[in-house]
């Protein structure tokens, strides 16, 4: 009697076991505990935003806390502060990341884990497209959940500036050119603001790359497949010098001195046009107050008719999860979290667009619809500067500076030799 | 029952009784004692650990990691003077090291120069010219970042930076971006480097110069030398030492300057103000080539020390 009781008990709690075992993960992660360690670099209203999805992750799994790990010397490239903490041995289970190249360099050295497991069993397929899983795959096997991301082929303008000059947004190519002297006759003296000190004056050739070459050449660029001396980049430099050429911006000198575009663009009369990321939305909303859509708004880059108009560049933000965390289960949860509508409705307030499905987009405000919209429909490349070796990008970065100071026929074919001679021993 | 610390130190008959009433005499050095080791161990040991630990090992790390070839989080390669070879045929270091002398150079004669002529000026009113002096000295305790924020406001671009609204006062419109300019940002940057580090000059040469005897001066006088002439001939010649000291400590000051160049212009504009000790940053903490970034680190120390020997060397045979 005893014994047969013992083993219905032992069968009944097997069977609960095995129920249990084969129950969703998120049924599983009600009962996750623990610190869970961020590796978390961003500031000002990037960290207050991370700071409330972490907050609501928390107020969801009350067992977890979450701690975030702040790397050294974030101001403008976080991954050298990232690398000090990881060769430091500081154990961290999710590391934000932006830079695919960097992603690589991770794997590489066995810190991340592959999430393909995670993605079959959470059914991230439902909430990420393939194209985004892509995004975060090296050699396809899945590291990164995206979970942000921006149009980097969006021009910022502020609304008043083009109303003064009795312009809309130029929908093509020459129309844009032709708007540089209708904002000069309005008062604004430089009608594209090109912050050329460290790296955003690159920004320009990418999409202008994208539009004359298209993103699979693009592609091949970043890996090193074709030359930097391949006619097709020359044709986009040439595009970038014609614009140049027309009066687009300020003095040289001027372009290299400029770090910071916001005050630049928004509390000075001198520029329209802005070609930067996303984040410029939150910064804009949240440091500057401005009204989104009414103060400033987006267009599409213009097309060039060159059959490559349907591209974008953009950039996205990820979470890789690590190899020695100590929580994986809260790193697996917390990567479920993210591209849900929780996370997502918190990144809208802020202004930045979520790729997954769940996130409901009309929360979004009318800038981030526009590039949300524009993205959606286009063939993207991720922004070429973050796919190139560090070594690779500086050069280009710099020899690009040398472009603006003069963008002639000449100096092009030096520029470009110079970077293929770096890109030579770059990879 | 053992004698004090300071009678062993100062040997038999050195300490006269107190209550003789007898002036107390310095000890005389008599060479290394064995009753002596155990305090002075202790009082020195501190001072050893803290100098090992901050200095002596990152020194010795640093030069170990050099060759070696680590980039980013990939293994480190060994690659014996591999590095070496590779900075001195990188033609962007070859520019760093004439940046840097450039820049070293340029900060330290205008630094020195003009703190110099200003205490041969102070010397004549000491008095009167003590709040200016203060002023002067501030510059040098103000942080290199805090000023460099400073005078990215002053050297902007447009016509709101200070320097281009007080220029276009007289040149109506006038704007000119002095960190944009490759041609103009390393002076731009040689200027303000320049105003930091003149209060240092003005204090040493001052105390050279307030060092001279009264006699001499006061003979000249009598003699009828004119004010620039005791200038000339007597307080320039007798404030040498206070100029050496301050070339010395400007030059290693210059040699290492980071701060001001990280602040106002990044190394740029197309590398124009990149010095040794930035090129070291950039390959050690944004490419994180951290052996080739060692290398340029061990080049600099190496410099350093070519300046720094010569100097101690002639310091301590003055102090003999």
């Amino acid at each position: 009697m005893f014994n047969r009781t013992m083993r219905r008990r032992t069968v009944l709690a097997g069977a609960m076991f095995a129920a249990l075992a084969s129950a969703s993960p998120m049924v599983l992660a009600q009962g996750l505990s623990g610190e869970l360690v961020i590796l978390q670099w961003q500031t000002g209203t990037d960290g207050q935003m991370w700071k409330e999805v972490e907050a609501k992750f928390t107020e969801l799994n009350p067992g977890v806390t979450i701690r975030e790990f702040p790397p050294a010397g974030t101001q403008g490239d976080a991954r050298g502060g990232i690398r000090t903490a990881v060769l430091g041995g500081e154990v961290v289970d999710i590391i934000i990341n932006t830079w695919p190249a960097f992603r690589a360099e991770l794997v590489n050295s066995g810190i991340l884990r592959p999430v393909d497991d995670q993605w079959k069993s959470f059914g991230w397929d439902s909430k990420l497209s393939q194209a985004w899983r892509d995004l975060g795959s090296i050699d396809g096997t899945t590291y990164g959940v995206t979970y942000t991301y921006g149009d980097r082929s969006a021009i910022w303008y502020k609304t008043s500036q083009l109303e003064k000059a009795g312009i809309t947004p130029p929908a093509t190519w020459d129309e844009f050119l032709a708007s540089f002297d209708k904002l000069k006759a309005a008062g604004y003296p430089a009608p594209v603001v090109i912050p050329a000190k460290y790296w955003a004056h690159t920004e320009w050739f990418e999409t202008l790359l994208l539009r004359t070459a298209g993103v699979d050449f693009a592609a091949e660029l970043a890996a090193h497949k074709v030359p930097w001396t391949d006619p097709k980049v020359k044709v986009a430099l040439m595009k970038y010098a014609e614009m140049l050429k027309a009066g687009c911006c300020a003095e040289p000198a001027t372009m290299l001195a400029i770090e910071q575009p916001y005050p630049t663009l928004y509390t000075s009369e001198d520029s329209s046009y802005l070609l930067f990321g996303m984040w410029t939305n939150s910064a804009l909303k949240n440091d500057l107050g401005l009204k989104e859509g009414v103060d400033y708004s987006i267009f599409q880059f213009p097309s060039l008719g060159a059959g490559f108009d349907d591209t974008a560049s953009v950039d996205a933000k990820e979470l890789n999860l690590t190899t020695n965390g100590a929580n994986p289960a809260a790193a697996d949860a917390f990567a479920d979290f993210i591209i849900g509508a929780d996370a997502a409705n918190i990144m809208a307030k802020y202004g930045y667009a979520s790729p997954s499905t769940a996130a409901d987009n009309s929360l979004l405000g009318s800038v981030q619809q526009i590039a949300t919209a524009a993205v959606a429909k286009a063939k993207v490349q991720f922004v070429l500067g973050d796919l190139l070796p560090g070594d690779l990008v500086d050069e280009y970065r710099v020899q690009l500076q040398k472009f603006l100071q003069d963008p002639s026929e000449a100096t092009v074919d030096t520029v470009l030799a110079a970077i293929e001679a770096k890109a030579a021993t770059a990879y | 029952m053992a004698n004090s610390v300071a009678e062993q130190a100062a040997g038999p008959g050195e300490v006269s009784s107190s209550k003789g009433g007898a002036r107390l005499r310095l000890p005389v050095t008599r060479g290394w004692r064995l009753t002596d080791a155990p305090a002075a161990w202790l009082l020195i040991t501190p001072v050893i650990v803290l100098f090992g630990i901050s200095v002596v090992y990152p020194l010795f790390d640093t030069i170990r990691i050099s060759f070696f070839d680590i980039k980013g989080l990939a293994p480190a390669k060994w690659v014996g003077l591999g590095n070496y070879v590779t900075l001195f045929g990188d033609a962007t270091f070859r520019n760093t090291l004439l940046t840097t002398l450039i820049f070293t150079v340029g900060t330290t004669v205008i630094s020195v120069s003009l703190g110099w002529a200003l205490a041969m000026l102070c010397a004549f009113a000491p008095a009167q010219t003590t709040p200016f002096r203060g002023m002067m000295f501030v510059t040098f305790g103000i942080s290199e970042a805090v000023s460099g924020y400073m005078w990215l406001n002053i050297l902007r671009p447009d016509k709101a930076g200070l320097l281009n609204a007080v220029i276009g006062i007289f040149v109506p419109g006038y704007a000119h971006s002095w960190l944009g300019d490759p041609n103009t940002a390393l002076w731009a940057l040689i200027f303000v480097a320049s105003w930091s580090g003149v209060g240092l000059p003005l204090m040493l040469c001052f105390a050279a110069v307030q060092s001279i005897p009264r006699t001499v001066l006061e003979a000249a006088y009598m003699d009828g030398a004119k004010p620039f002439s005791i200038m000339r001939h007597i307080m320039m010649p007798l404030s040498l030492p206070g100029v050496r000291v301050a070339v010395f400590i400007n030059l290693l000051g210059a040699l290492r300057a980071f701060d001001i160049i990280y602040v106002m212009t990044g190394g740029g504009p197309v590398r124009a103000t990149e010095t040794v000790g930035y090129f070291m940053y950039r390959e050690s903490m944004t490419q994180f080539k951290l052996g080739y970034g060692a290398a340029a680190t061990v080049v600099l120390l190496v410099a350093v020390l070519v300046i720094s020997i010569p100097a101690i060397i002639q310091r301590t045979a003055g102090a003999k």
